[in-house]
């Protein structure tokens, strides 16, 4: 399933796949296990990714933080490299997007993109992103459909984190409450 | 040992099917239910309370690990369906019945709106409905515990809807607002569709079969997948075969009345599987009509940022999910299409961020849009009704089949003219309310989603174009029912659960009476 439709999407976070109209837009991650994962941690900082290698896993760590910074204090490259091992088009696209954005580095910068300054990273993935961005069907470039799902998993695995959605977004939700607050007072 | 043979034997344990052997054992009927699921425990067995980060692919599971149920394309489980909605509970107007009558498209009712009226009151006293009588013509009032306050955003929504005439109002939903019956009323966690884990939502295992079964004449046969309605050849149902979901072990349960209740899709290919020498076509299917005018719901859908709300401190509001209601306002407009479409909206559980993916952007900037937008986001999604046409149906896969053996179902669906004139003009309705609302829009769903499954197996006066009677008996074989969405001639554009009960509690009354002096 590596080409998802990237127009209206809900992740499934509620538990139900078919009740409201966007809820079969699921979480990147959802695909890879339909049924019930045991509850377990992420892989925390120092194991071993199962799918990238060692200097790839450097690329996915930068990049994710690239694109928010505090992905990886989140564990958001455990929660991509997940992901994509779980699918052999993910596996392909990812390893060729990869690929793609260390060659482009070293054309303009002569070194690979785990090596980059910041002033140099944000030149380098401006364009892309905007691209990624602009692109409702399917791309035809690899590096746009790979930085697209990319962002995706990178905003997915961000927000469903807990640093993510009670840290920085404030969550709040999920308690019992006596009755529901008026929105009078 | 002779084999038991029950009064009424029911396929499947859902809101139709509960309420059935709940109503058939309290008038003195012995019952059994046949549930292709497992019992489940609401209390203990879902992840009602779960958050994402507690799984390492985010995603919630329905059940606990090593729980089974809810997880299958199928639902199944006892309380079917009921487990998991969201329990919006609309009665349908005599204009909903009566379509037809009205503007000439689709198919009426074979009975009026006085005639399910007590069966709609009767399940409120029962369950519990939560709402406000608003005095709506196309939307009757009914017997209802206070209604739950609306969430700021609903008021802005509703201030930005009135600036076009159109009204916004308290939803009416199965849950109870104040304790009842000892069940406690909702403590808006915001987890209905992942399993009320205290039945403050109505759920038919709870609610309706538990209770019944303490009556000793309710037998419930569950992980018992129905593969056949059998029928004799003096055109009588006796009862109906299963298989066991672990073994695959085949067995019977006999009954005097047979009521197939296993939900829309499910009811129309259990007929169509049911083959005999009698009923080459499916059972009950002299007519040939059977899976025909399938009309479920579609949706259409927005997603915005209420502007007031942006950089505002995230509220606790995910409450029972949506707190107001947007009824249907195109009846009395002028208009270039059949039926008429309404709105739910805010429904969004406030764990669910994956909007986020498609704004624009990287790096902090992007990091801080969707922060500041997060208090802000909001979600619309207007329903339409379907009318029945000749592209639009139910059939059995003739290659594909399921774990058992058994074909799968398929449905074929192709969008009318009439559908897609509905389906813009409700995007177009619900942007223009947003937009009056000071909302920035995100997204717009670009086609139609079926939603809530309707017909395929419809009640009408006439034998040559319907399958059943008003009582939701089988014109072909007398002792054979259906009670479920697949019954419904035409679909409204409200939520059906709340007419499906009304229809199961007057069906077992006929069922009842008809038992009684055996006429069945």
């Amino acid at each position: 399933m590596a080409e998802r439709r990237d127009t209206l999407k809900i992740i499934g976070a509620i538990g139900t796949t078919c009740a409201f109209p966007f809820s079969s837009d699921e979480l990147y991650g959802q695909q890879q296990h339909e049924h019930a994962a045991p509850p377990q941690a992420l892989a925390v900082e120092n194991a071993k990714p199962s799918f990238f290698k060692d200097d790839e896993f450097e690329t996915v760590r930068r990049l994710a933080e690239a694109i928010i910074p505090g992905a990886i204090a989140a564990a958001v490259p455990y929660y991509i490299d997940m992901v994509v091992n779980g699918s052999a088009q993910w596996k392909k696209l990812f390893r060729e997007g990869l690929t793609w954005l260390d060659a482009q580095s070293q054309s303009k910068y002569a070194k690979p993109f785990r090596e980059l300054q910041e002033p140099n990273k944000i030149e380098l993935l401006t364009p892309l992103c905007a691209m990624a961005d602009r692109s409702t069907k399917p791309a035809s470039q690899i590096e746009v459909r790979f930085f697209k799902a990319f962002k995706g998993m990178t905003a997915d695995g961000f927000f469903t984190s807990k640093i993510g959605l009670v840290d920085t977004l404030g969550y709040r939700g999920n308690t019992v409450l006596s009755e529901f607050p008026s929105c009078e007072g | 040992m002779a084999i038991k043979t029950y009064d009424v034997v029911i396929v499947g344990s859902g809101p139709s099917g509960g309420t059935l052997a709940a109503h058939l054992a309290a008038a003195g009927a012995s019952v059994a239910i046949v549930e292709g699921g497992p019992k489940i425990n609401t209390r203990t067995d879902f992840n009602t309370h779960g958050m994402p980060f507690d799984f390492p692919n985010r995603h919630i599971p329905t059940m606990k690990v090593g729980k089974p149920g809810f997880d299958s394309e199928r639902t199944r489980g006892v309380g079917g369906k009921s487990m998991t909605w969201n329990a919006v509970a609309w009665r349908y107007s005599e204009r909903d019945f009566q379509g037809k009558t009205h503007d000439g498209a689709g198919e009426n009712w074979p009975f009026h709106y006085k005639d399910i009226e007590p069966y709609y009151t009767k399940i409120e006293r029962e369950v519990g409905v939560c709402g406000n009588r608003d005095g709506l013509e196309d939307l009757p009032d009914g017997e209802f515990l206070p209604p739950v306050p609306m969430k700021c955003s609903d008021l802005i929504v509703k201030r930005g809807a009135a600036k076009l005439g159109v009204k916004v109002i308290h939803v009416r939903k199965s849950t109870l607002s104040r304790p009842r019956a000892g069940r406690p009323a909702c403590h808006f966690c915001g987890n209905c569709m992942a399993g009320c884990d205290v039945v403050a939502k109505y759920n038919s295992a709870d609610v309706h079969i538990l209770p019944a079964m303490k009556s000793g004449r309710l037998d419930v046969f569950h992980d018992s997948i129905v593969r056949e309605v059998m029928v004799s050849n003096r055109n009588r149902v006796t009862g109906v075969k299963y298989l066991h979901r672990g073994t695959k072990a085949e067995g019977e349960v006999l009954g005097k009345t047979v009521v197939v209740s296993c939900a829309c899709v499910q009811s129309v290919a259990l007929l169509m599987m049911s083959k005999s020498r009698l009923y080459p076509d499916g059972l009950a299917n002299s007519s040939g009509q059977l899976g025909k005018h399938f009309i479920p719901h579609f949706t259409g859908g927005v997603q915005c940022f209420l502007n007031e709300l942006k950089g505002k401190p995230a509220l606790n509001d995910e409450g029972f999910l949506d707190h107001a209601y947007v009824p249907s306002f195109m009846h009395n407009r002028k208009r270039d299409y059949a039926r008429s479409f309404a709105m739910q909206f805010n429904y969004q559980n406030r764990r669910a961020v994956g909007w986020a993916r498609d704004l624009p952007g990287f790096g902090k900037a992007y990091k801080d849009s969707v922060v500041e937008r997060y208090p802000a986001f909001l979600t619309f999604s207007p329903y339409g009704e379907m009318l029945p046409h000749a592209k639009t149906f139910l059939s059995l896969d003739p290659l594909a089949k399921d774990a058992y053996g058994l074909p799968l179902a398929r449905r074929t669906v192709t969008w009318s003219e009439n559908d897609m004139k509905i389906f813009r003009a409700m995007n177009e309705w619900s942007k223009e309310i947003l937009l009056a609302a000071g909302a920035e829009i995100h997204a717009v769903g670009e086609e139609p989603r079926t939603n809530h499954e309707l017909g395929g197996c419809r009640m009408g006066a006439d034998p040559k174009t319907s399958i059943l009677n008003q009582w939701c008996q089988s014109h072909d074989v007398k002792n054979l029912f259906v009670v479920d969405g697949s019954v419904f001639p035409s679909a409204s554009e409200k939520n059906p659960t709340h007419t499906m009960m009304a229809l199961a509690a007057r069906t077992a009354d006929y069922i009842a009476n008809g038992l009684k002096k055996g006429e069945l």
